[in-house]
């Protein structure tokens, strides 16, 4: 059978995707109308300048320093000449030394990053020392002499910026080249038989030609500002007078005391034109080719909107309650928002370890980060509602969750506990953290031994207290995350996939102490994971979740018994069975769908084997099937 | 087709330097004993799972056996030829013969080349195919044998448009363009959601039948190779501990610590309240061996005599050993 | 015990780069074009004789070095030459005794010239750079925190500017604008001071003091700024900020206790490899506020041909930002207990 790709249309060319990407970008953009302003400026220069800057014929003492006037629209300067001829003249100087001298160590910095990342070793040891000692040598103090030992021309500047320009451009591209270079693809090119040549070329250069275009728009600003630097200090080529050699003369002779401010600031503000129109283009490009994500988990949330679907007090006893919960994802484009999560209720009693099972993507995460109110910026909970010990989690503010429910009623164990553990505290603090946070009237000494207390729960010994997560191995750092969790005795723990890319063992050693504590503690556990196999363990009940709706919802034995929602059979059957092991593995064919462009009807009709035509036009109600057992399927419809 | 090994391995060690000891310290050396004395056959078409958990040595195992690491002892033989230590040029030729399928499909594709760039590379990189006809139409049957069908909708896209699974395929059908007789697969699913895990399964059974190729899977999921594996090598610290075929090593294991894994792979079956073997504690850094037997300190039924020695391999029955003092009897 | 190991090795490997410093400034004074000595005399109506005096004064007239035929193939000089009896020994002799020869300008001992600058300079630098630190990290932080509204906005666009602005540029329009509003046009204390009570010598130190540290802040502050926010993004998107967030914790805690220290780090790097380049800073900005330290120094032996000061301000400088980048190091590794020994 075919495999369906995932985009529809005409995929755009590299161009029309970097027109597009720029026209977002106002930064970039205005950078580079800036650069290319100056540059036709420099360009045409001859042609604009109304006097011709050489000639001294026409000049006399009367004519220094001259206000600004129609004739001269930036004045004249200590010589009598006019500052705008100057000006245009002068930006050919700055730019070329500014692009040559960039050239030259973008050129040497590029290659010597790339020799020292790829080979390694001996090579990389030898590079890098040279770069760091011409590093830390302060490269003005050094050029000034150099220059002032030998001819201040123009080649020789150029040369001399070039050649301290490079130290930067080396180090960054050296820790991209290393970046790139332990990258799978260039092991998978290796096993190819491909050799160093053919992988600097095909797989080296392509990812870090991106940062070395920065770096090098970063360095012509550089090298503009140390020629103008070197010139101002007098050390310009005076038969090629630049911007810097304008602000030479002036300052030197007397434009201060004459308030001639006009021969101070043009030149000045030509620099900067230049420099900051590539420093907006250098921006502008690494917004471009190296995205940062746009949102913060400090941002701002979204208000919860007033529900309409539901109850207005708990309407069974249960410990956390949620009713008809929607959430959506909202963006500034105008685009119809991705609808995560739709009308999804379920309960939760105490004692009780409810597994959520779905497919990446499928909303759960999103779920759990709206019970305790930690959507992201842009997600927003539209409908329904949260209730959780009777009160209502969705109508409480920042500060009353913060106090009354984050961690102290309801924690949350992460998916990927490596990030989730800050690198540079130790285990031990974090955990001390929220008891001293949650339980104020706990007494300081005790703290650490109550933290001690909590890694023994979980099987860690008391001298990995004091040790930084780093230091701690993958099952370590899950189990000191529960340990974390267990901290201010909270009666429901969200674990979200706690034990996705762990060893199987390791894996097993988890579940079983989830299990353990949720007997000993009296804990409720939401167990969040797309590994159906892993749920039949130790769950009560299980929800079944796709595409951010609620497929089946029923206890553990009905779920694996007697499915009744087509996706629950699928699923159950692509998942390899042990006692069974010659029986053929079957998958579920297609895509989850995207959740800002759902289909209409039920949302698994596309990948369905037994849909038809109602399926695609209609989305399925969740019907009730037994007291506690509910399915969305059209197929499982009681007849009145 | 003749019935001969077709690839032995032999003793095979490779041990890493633990952090250089400094200029004036007189500790002697310490090693990472990644891999340490694995030895097995495979015969044509034959598949091989290789199963264990991180830090039994498996991912240095294919790194070795594909040449992309030198062993420090050992022998690795391909058809009766010694291929252990290559010149670059014979390495080079080496790999038309045995390719890889890496575990992430995310990180295995070059986000700057095409799939038909992707594909088309270990022509270009062993010059194979005349014209550029002719490695499009190699392009083409390695695409359509890897499941991407029709390949004309793929060649331009570019991986971040493609789903891990299809990722995957690409993977493999850079791997079959060279038409390797032996195909080494690292976890090639462990990656993927649940539900498509069985398509790329199902695609290296069938390519084991219709191209001739002999599988080694590696895996830590014994769950996933029930399915197609013909044996089962069972590794910890570097080493094998049991080894036979896959009825054998799923049904009548053996060690300790097979019997310990399979009791905790999950079953989708709440009725079933089996008998879990949990070990305790992680697997112990390969630097610092256990005396003895390895597995003698998390094993449940280890004795007093098993840190002493080192077990040897037991005949369990003609395709089956095991490595377990309690087996020696 | 390891981290000993760590304090060792960049030792050494700055002490190694004050060598290099050192061998480079003797030879780059020898073997650039222009003998010092006849450059270093301005009068030409001297006569041979006078100059032979002078030569043999400064030392010029001995051997620039031996010829090291036991290290190299290459020969430098003649091999029969005592190498004690070179000018490159004596001039490493002399640095040893802390003696950086005599100024061609002013006659005098050039370490006497520029102690003073010395300080001087590390004051301008010093004040200069903890403003600039103090205010570009709350800067960033603000921004960061408020990030895509218009205080990120307009952070982001005064940082970008403040650092596309040439540092001498920025003094000059300073100096302009100071003037008229009653700064002084430049050194460091009004001619006469000492004569008056220590607390408006004070006042007046602190009124010269303010332009030039003013120039230097902007400059440096919007830098810093900048990198502080962007390493503050970085860190606030990290999955440990979410989950001090459903610990519970203010987000005042959560900056103050876990996005602090995190995003800083990458600052300390970035203002230990700025070492160099800051004093390059300071420069400008000593020229065009005739501020007496390191920087002017080289500006006016530049002018005045004065080598053996330019020689003696050039290593002084080098030799101090060495160590400067030595200490920020040093603290890096400190600070991040991630950092491994080598």
């Amino acid at each position: 059978m075919a495999v369906q790709i995932t985009t529809k249309v005409n995929p755009p060319n590299r161009f029309e995707k970097f027109w597009v990407t720029m026209r977002g970008n106002p930064i970039g953009l205005t950078g580079l109308v800036m650069l290319v302003s100056i540059i036709l400026i420099a360009i045409f220069a001859p042609v604009i300048a109304p006097h011709q800057y050489y000639t001294s014929g026409d000049v006399s003492s009367s004519d220094i320093y001259n206000a600004p006037s129609s004739t001269h629209i930036f004045g004249t300067d200590d010589a009598g000449k006019d500052v705008f001829s100057e000006f245009v003249t002068g930006a050919r100087v700055s730019l070329i030394v500014g692009f040559f001298a960039a050239f030259i160590s973008v050129a040497i910095g590029g290659l010597t990053g790339i020799v020292a990342g790829f080979f390694g070793g001996r090579v990389e040891n030898v590079l890098m020392r040279l770069t760091d000692i011409m590093l830390v040598i302060p490269d003005l103090p050094l050029m000034v002499v150099i220059i002032a030992l030998t001819k201040p021309s123009l080649l020789n500047i150029i040369f001399v910026i070039g050649i301290f320009g490079w130290t930067t451009t080396a180090r960054i591209v050296r820790s991209q080249t290393l970046a790139v270079k332990s990258r799978k693809f260039v092991l998978r090119a290796r096993a190819i038989g491909a050799g160093n040549f053919h992988i600097i070329r095909h797989h080296i250069l392509p990812l870090v030609l991106p940062i070395l275009v920065v770096q090098a728009v970063l360095t012509v600003s550089y090298a503009i500002l140390e020629e103008s630097t070197l010139s101002f200090l007098g050390l310009g080529d005076p038969t090629a007078p630049s911007w810097g050699q304008m602000l030479n003369f002036a300052f030197s002779r007397g434009a201060m005391s004459t308030g001639a401010w006009w021969a101070l600031v043009v030149p000045g503000l030509g620099i900067v034109w230049v420099v900051l129109g590539l420093t907006l283009f250098g921006q502008g490009l690494e917004k471009v080719l190296n995205p940062r994500l746009a949102t913060h988990h400090l941002m701002p949330g979204r208000p919860v909107l007033a529900a309409k679907s539901g109850t207005s007090v708990q309407a069974k006893k249960a410990l956390l309650e949620v009713q008809n919960l929607s959430i959506h994802y909202v963006n500034d484009e105008g685009k119809p928002p991705a609808r995560a999560v739709e009308n999804v209720s379920f309960t939760l009693e105490r004692g009780e370890l409810i597994g959520l099972v779905g497919e990446s993507g499928c909303g759960k995460t999103t779920m759990m980060l709206a019970l305790l109110r930690l959507l992201p910026a842009a997600g927003q909970i539209v409908d329904g509602r949260v209730f959780f010990n009777g009160k209502e989690l969705t109508a409480l503010s920042e500060e009353e969750m913060n106090d009354k429910v984050r961690w102290s009623g309801i924690s949350i164990v992460f998916q990927g506990a490596m990030n989730a553990l800050n690198p540079v505290r130790t285990v031990g603090e974090q955990i001390a953290e929220a008891i001293i946070k949650h339980i104020e009237e706990f007494p300081r000494d005790q703290v650490q031994t109550r933290v001690v207390e909590l890694l023994d729960l979980v099987g860690i010994t008391a001298d990995q207290k004091d040790n930084y997560p780093h230091q701690y191995s993958g099952g370590m750092r899950q189990r000191a995350m529960i340990a974390m969790a267990l901290a201010c005795n909270p009666q429901v723990i969200i674990a979200d996939e706690p034990t996705t890319a762990l060893d199987v063992m390791i894996q097993a050693q988890i579940l079983e102490l989830l299990d353990s504590l949720r007997k000993k503690l009296g804990l409720a556990i939401i167990f969040v994971t797309h590994d159906l196999g892993v749920v039949a363990e130790i769950c009560d009940r299980v929800l079944v979740m796709y595409g951010g709706v609620t497929a089946e919802y029923a206890d553990v034995d009905t779920i694996y018994n007697q499915p009744s929602h087509p996706y629950t059979q699928e699923l159950i059957k692509a998942f390899p069975d042990l006692t069974k092991p010659k029986k053929k593995l079957s998958s579920i064919p297609g895509y989850p769908p995207q959740l800002d462009d759902l289909p209409a009807g039920c949302r698994f009709a596309p990948r369905c084997p037994s849909a038809f035509a109602r399926c695609h036009i209609e989305q399925p109600t969740l019907h009730k099937l037994g007291d506690t057992h509910l399915a969305s399927c059209h197929l499982v419809e009681v007849p009145k | 087709m003749s019935k001969e090994h077709f690839l032995e391995v032999q003793g095979l060690k490779k041990y890493f330097e633990a952090g250089r000891p400094g200029l004036f310290s007189r500790a002697a050396p310490r090693y990472v004993h990644a891999v340490d004395g694995v030895s097995f056959t495979l015969r044509h078409s034959e598949v091989i799972a290789l199963v264990g958990e991180s830090g039994c040595g498996k991912t240095t195992l294919s790194l070795l056996l594909m040449g992309l690491e030198d062993s420090t002892e050992g022998t690795i033989s391909f058809e009766g030829r010694d291929i252990t230590h290559l010149s670059d040029k014979d390495r080079k030729a080496m790999r038309r013969k045995i390719q890889m399928v890496f575990q992430d499909p995310y990180e295995s594709l070059n986000p700057t080349q095409t799939i038909e760039e992707i594909v088309n590379e270990p022509l270009v990189v062993h010059r194979i195919g005349a014209d550029k006809k002719e490695r499009d139409e190699r392009v083409k049957k390695a695409m359509e044998d890897a499941g991407l069908k029709p390949a004309e909708i793929y060649l331009d896209r570019y991986p971040h448009e493609l789903s891990g699974g299809q990722r995957q395929r690409v993977v493999i059908a850079a791997a079959l363009v060279l038409e390797p007789e032996i195909l080494l697969a690292d976890e090639p699913v462990s990656m993927l959601d649940v539900s498509i895990r069985a398509e790329i399964i199902n695609l290296l059974a069938e390519l084991r039948i219709t191209r001739q190729i002999a599988v080694i899977f590696i895996t830590h999921d014994l769950g996933s190779v029930g399915f197609f594996a013909d044996r089962v090598a069972v590794m910890y610290l570097g080493r094998i501990v049991e080894i036979g075929t896959m009825l054998d090593v799923l049904e009548k294991p053996q060690h300790p610590y097979t019997k310990a894994l399979i009791s905790v792979i999950p079953v989708p079956n709440p009725r079933l309240r089996r008998e879990r073997i949990i070990l305790q504690g992680e697997t112990p850094n390969p630097i610092d061996l256990p005396s003895g037997c390895r597995f003698h300190p998390r094993c449940p039924v280890a004795m007093a005599f098993c840190k002493d020695s080192d077990p040897p391999f037991v005949a369990v029955s003609k395709t089956h050993q095991a490595a377990c003092l309690l087996l020696v009897k | 015990m390891k981290r000993w190991r760590l304090i060792f090795k960049r030792l050494g490997w700055a002490l190694a780069t004050i060598l290099f410093v050192v061998v480079l400034n003797f030879f780059l004074f020898r073997i650039m074009p222009g003998d010092p000595a006849r450059q270093g005399i301005r009068d030409p109506r001297l006569t041979p004789a006078s100059i032979a005096a002078i030569r043999v004064r400064f030392g010029l007239d001995k051997p620039v070095i031996n010829c090291f035929q036991s290290l190299n193939p290459v020969k430098l000089g003649d091999c029969n030459v005592n190498p004690l009896d070179t000018q490159f020994f004596i001039y490493g002799r002399n640095l040893l005794k802390g003696d950086l020869g005599i100024s061609f300008y002013f006659n005098r001992p050039v370490t006497e010239i520029l102690r003073e600058r010395f300080w001087n300079t590390v004051l301008l630098i010093g004040l200069g750079q903890i403003l600039a630190i103090m205010l570009g990290v709350v800067f960033g932080l603000f921004a960061a925190w408020k990030a895509r509204t218009a205080v990120d906005y307009s952070a982001l666009i005064s940082g970008l500017v403040a650092w596309s602005l040439p540092t001498f540029w920025l003094a000059i329009i300073l100096l302009f604008w100071g003037t008229s509003v009653g700064f002084p046009i430049g050194g460091k204390a009004t001619p006469g001071m000492s004569s008056y009570p220590l607390s408006q010598q004070f006042g007046d130190l602190l009124h010269h003091l303010f332009l030039p540290t003013l120039a230097y802040t902007i400059i440096y502050m919007g830098e810093y700024m900048l990198i502080m926010r962007s390493s503050l993004l970085d860190v606030l998107a990290e999955d440990y900020i979410l989950a001090a967030k459903a610990k519970g914790l203010s987000v005042f805690q959560i900056l103050k206790d876990h996005a602090l220290k995190n995003a800083m780090l990458p600052l300390v790097t970035i203002i230990a490899i700025n070492l160099g380049f800051t004093v390059a800073g300071a420069v400008q900005i000593e020229t065009v506020f005739s501020w007496p330290g390191l920087g002017g120094a080289i500006f006016e032996s530049v002018a005045r041909k004065d080598y053996p000061v330019l020689q003696g301000a050039f290593l002084l400088i080098a030799v101090s930002v060495i160590i400067a980048n030595l200490l920020a190091d040093l603290t890096y590794s400190y600070l991040d207990p991630r950092v491994q020994v080598d």
